[in-house]
């Protein structure tokens, strides 16, 4: 009956109005305009159309296959009918409902290639960078170029790969390029011009406080942020991950605890000063980025309601920490096997065992260098209060090379193997950090997919050997699969159009949308006539 | 026409050719003395069979418009000179590496990206025709988000097309080489509404329509009653007569200059 009444009245999409800070606070709806769709990072809708109860009808609407696309990692923007997504130094619009490419952008002569996680929407554009560090502003509505502003040189080791977040008319960009050796930086830039606005770098110069924690190499240091983070208005505070220092598995030449890598910083939006910052891998040596989502919850604590940011990290523990002022609060683990730690102290500080340096003949220690969990987009369920988490339970042999350490060079002072292992998708309890639930996947431990979470109580994901899946939010029992036929490798999200509830995802070379069944009418192809 | 419309709506506005993926950077590509040298090479040995400037005779191929369809990398240019092309009339060369990159350069100027070989013409003075009211270019284009939204954004047209097609788009619009699937079309829904605009990417399921405010309908077929399309280009036809030889030129200057990319002290601006 609904339906009946919809296809009277929306008959035609006029693609209206502009993105302003307000529809972006109001997180997911029928658009999803942000990488996690909502500023707290959830990746959560309050659709509720696809149900636990229907989600078995779900179908492939359509699929857009991105062209030369052979690994995306783009998770899709939608803004009234409009989906925008990412390949290397491209973007393209589709059409929402029927996956036909409205435009699209290249700029084929970047001077690098590589990954890139997606776009980002304000005002009457669409933001990508580019792999040589261009923050580009394009029409939403022809694609036509507006501007596009270098904020970072390619020659310093520095590329791009993350979705840029967009707050208050700031384009928040961060900087890739950490395993070769460079100085990462987190960078404010208007929206309107492209210009910088601040720049925080997240390895101190030498001199300036923290730089104590460094061997001489600290100008090569890493602790790229290669992700983008979340934001607090109310606070109007950033939470931005950092990643390894540089050379990742050679400890020796940059003794001390290489601040602020594998790190979380909280900067303020206005000024990018540091407000606080937790480092959770204090040295190290294993390549643990903390590129994994800040997840800002409020939620009780012991007893006590407080302001949290959840973080599931690389090293194998799950932190929650007061948002407001950084304490650590509590860390329970991830992962079943963690070898490297006997557990984390009461400052946060993890428990190092013994021997667990990367060596010449190798080092076997778990997790693997790929992480208890990565960058895939997790998902926090306020209708559940549980957050979802895709972990990898893996473990890996780490080495250490005697070369002399050379930046830009493509030497990460060694090497580590990801070997077998198994991807679980996992409930936790934010209150806790005790599982609630998992579900156990089949693969070789190769998908970066993450979730998105609804009201309708189901949560999409992705598993291991490219089938999405819908899971019930409360109890993890499957509802739906669809094999893609392909590797997954980018996190999912649901919008709507015509009042149609979608979910979509990128895989490696394509973009699928699913929704629930309903009969072709068949269509009547309308009168169309020529004129001279 | 229409047939081969369909071909080029696969290419990407901003980036039609593949070919500088693969663009070399040897030093006489751009130069202006290369493609002078190249010039006078390619009017003694090859003009006889593609024409003095390699649009084609009665032996060889009009090369720019072949590049549209077989775009080739630097080398490949030079391994085509230098070999030739067996089982057909293109004969291989025996002139020294030099000899050959300096026809290369002639032939990248020929069918390379405009902003990547010099130019003839004032590029300011262009600017002034381009945002004029005599051409109105602005009322339909867009250059770096000022100007209409009906046609192709041109912020990057001297990036992606040799002068001699951004040339004949704008003294020979329609011709099948630049067509680029953008439909004049009043669209008539079911609910009365009637919409006007440039139609892309249609199908027989969906329609996608620029009106001439630059907002985007998608616009499922299904509610169309009745679909009219314009069989012509909505570009002006008559600026061959209207703009004068030296106000063609500079816009020819000011067109190529455009570019997503800077310069890095390549040919001239
Ligand atoms: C005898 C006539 C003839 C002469 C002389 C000649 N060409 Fe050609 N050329 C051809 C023909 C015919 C083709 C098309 C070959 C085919 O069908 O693939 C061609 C093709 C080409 C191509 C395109 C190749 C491709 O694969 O797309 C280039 C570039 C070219 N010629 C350059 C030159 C240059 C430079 C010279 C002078 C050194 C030259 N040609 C001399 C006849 C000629
Ligand atoms: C009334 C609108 C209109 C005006 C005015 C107009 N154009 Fe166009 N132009 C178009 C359209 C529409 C196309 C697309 C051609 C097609 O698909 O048939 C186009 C195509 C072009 C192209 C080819 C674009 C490409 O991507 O290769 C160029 C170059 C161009 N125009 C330049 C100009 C210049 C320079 C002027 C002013 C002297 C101008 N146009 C004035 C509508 C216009």
């Amino acid at each position: 009956m609904r339906r009946t009444i919809l296809a009277g009245v929306v008959i035609c999409l006029g693609v209206v109005g502009q993105v302003r800070h307000e529809d972006v606070m109001k997180g997911a709806g029928e658009n999803w305009l942000t990488y996690a769709g909502t500023y707290a990072g959830w990746r959560y809708s309050p659709l509720n159309q696809i149900t636990a109860e229907n989600a078995k009808n779900m179908v492939p609407k359509w699929v857009y296959h991105v062209p030369g696309a052979r690994g995306l990692r783009s998770s899709p923007i939608v803004y009234q009918g409009v989906m925008y997504i990412t390949n290397t130094n491209s973007v393209y619009a589709i059409d929402a409902r029927s996956g036909r490419l409205v435009w699209q952008y290249a700029d084929p002569r970047a001077q690098k290639g590589g990954v890139n996680r997606g776009a980002a929407i304000w005002g009457e554009r669409v933001y990508f960078t580019t792999s040589d560090n261009y923050l580009v502003a394009l029409d939403r509505q022809t694609g036509g170029l507006i501007f596009n502003k270098k904020f970072a040189d390619v020659e310093k080791g520095t590329t791009s790969t993350s979705a840029p977040v967009i707050a208050k008319g700031k384009v928040i960009v961060g900087s890739a390029g950490g395993d070769s050796g460079m100085r990462g930086f987190i960078m404010a830039l208007s929206a309107e011009t492209g210009a910088e606005l601040w720049k925080t770098y997240t390895v101190p110069a030498k001199g300036e406080k923290g730089a104590e924690t460094w061997g001489d190499l600290i100008e090569w240091g890493g602790g790229a942020a290669w992700l983008s983070g979340t934001y607090d208005a109310e606070l109007n505070t950033l939470y931005w991950t950092t990643g390894n220092p540089w050379p990742d598995y050679n400890g020796g030449v940059r003794q001390g605890d290489n601040l602020y890598t594998c790190s979380l910083l909280a900067l303020d939006l206005d000024t990018g000063k540091m407000k606080w910052h937790f480092q959770f891998t204090p040295h190290d040596t294993h390549d643990w980025d903390a590129q994994s989502w800040p997840m800002l919850v409020d939620t009780e604590i012991r007893g006590q309601k407080r302001k949290v940011v959840l973080h599931a990290n690389r090293n194998g523990y799950f932190y929650a920490l007061d948002r407001v002022t950084g304490e650590f609060l509590r860390a329970t683990p991830l992962i079943d096997k963690i070898t490297w730690a006997k557990g984390v102290d009461d400052k946060g500080r993890p428990i190092q065992l013994p021997n667990i340096e990367p060596t010449a003949t190798g080092n076997w220690i778990c997790p693997s260098v790929k992480g208890a969990t990565n960058w895939m987009g997790q998902s926090y369920n306020p209708g559940t209060g549980l957050l979802y988490v895709l972990t990898l339970e893996q473990c890996g042999m780490y080495f250490r090379s005697s070369q002399e350490p050379q930046p830009m060079k493509n030497f990460s002072g060694g090497g580590a193997t990801e070997e077998g292992g198994q991807v679980v998708l996992r409930a936790l309890d934010p209150k806790t950090g005790n599982r609630v639930w998992e579900y156990p996947m089949t693969g070789a431990g190769r998908m970066w997919t993450g979730t998105v979470s609804t009201a309708g109580g189901v949560i999409f994901s992705g598993d291991d050997d490219g089938h999405m899946v819908g899971l019930d939010a409360r109890s993890g029992k499957n509802l739906w699969y669809f094999n893609t036929g392909e590797l997954l490798t980018a996190s999912p999200i649901t919008y709507a159009v015509d009042g149609k509830q979608y979910v979509a995802v990128a895989s490696a070379t394509a973009v699928f949308a699913f929704g629930l069944f309903e009969p072709a009418s068949g269509v009547e192809p309308p009168v169309v006539r020529m004129k001279k | 026409m229409r047939a081969i419309a369909v071909v080029f709506l696969t290419v990407p506005l901003l980036a039609q050719h593949g070919r500088y993926l693969s663009d070399s950077h040897h030093p006489s590509i751009g130069n202006p003395e290369a493609i002078a040298a190249g010039t006078k090479l390619f009017m003694g040995s090859c003009a006889g069979c593609h024409g003095p400037d390699g649009g084609g005779g009665a032996r060889g191929p009009n090369l720019v418009r072949r590049s549209l369809w077989h775009p080739l990398s630097d080398e490949a240019i030079f391994q085509v000179i230098r070999k030739g092309v067996p089982g057909t009339d293109m004969p291989p060369t025996k002139l020294t590496d030099d000899q050959t990159w300096n026809l290369v350069a002639f032939i990248h100027a020929l069918t390379g990206p405009a902003s990547t070989n010099p130019v003839p013409g004032d590029a300011a003075a262009g600017k002034a025709v381009y945002w004029g009211a005599k051409a109105g270019c602005a009322n339909c284009h867009a250059i770096r988000g000022q100007g209409g939204k009906t046609a192709p954004d041109l912020s990057n047209v001297g990036g992606s097309r040799p002068l001699a097609v951004i040339r004949e788009s704008i003294v020979e619009p329609g011709k099948d080489l630049t067509y680029l699937g953008n439909e004049a079309a009043v669209v008539e829904l079911k609910d009365g509404r009637t919409l006007r605009g440039v139609a892309k990417n249609r199908s027989n399921y969906s329609l996608q329509l620029v009106d001439g405010t630059g907002r985007l309908h998608l616009l499922r077929m299904s509610d169309v009653k009745e679909l009219t399309l314009q069989e012509t280009t909505a570009m002006p036809v008559d600026y061959g007569t209207r703009l004068s030889r030296t106000e063609l030129r500079d816009l020819l200057a000011y067109l190529a200059a455009q570019d997503i990319r800077p310069a890095e002290g390549k040919g001239s601006k």
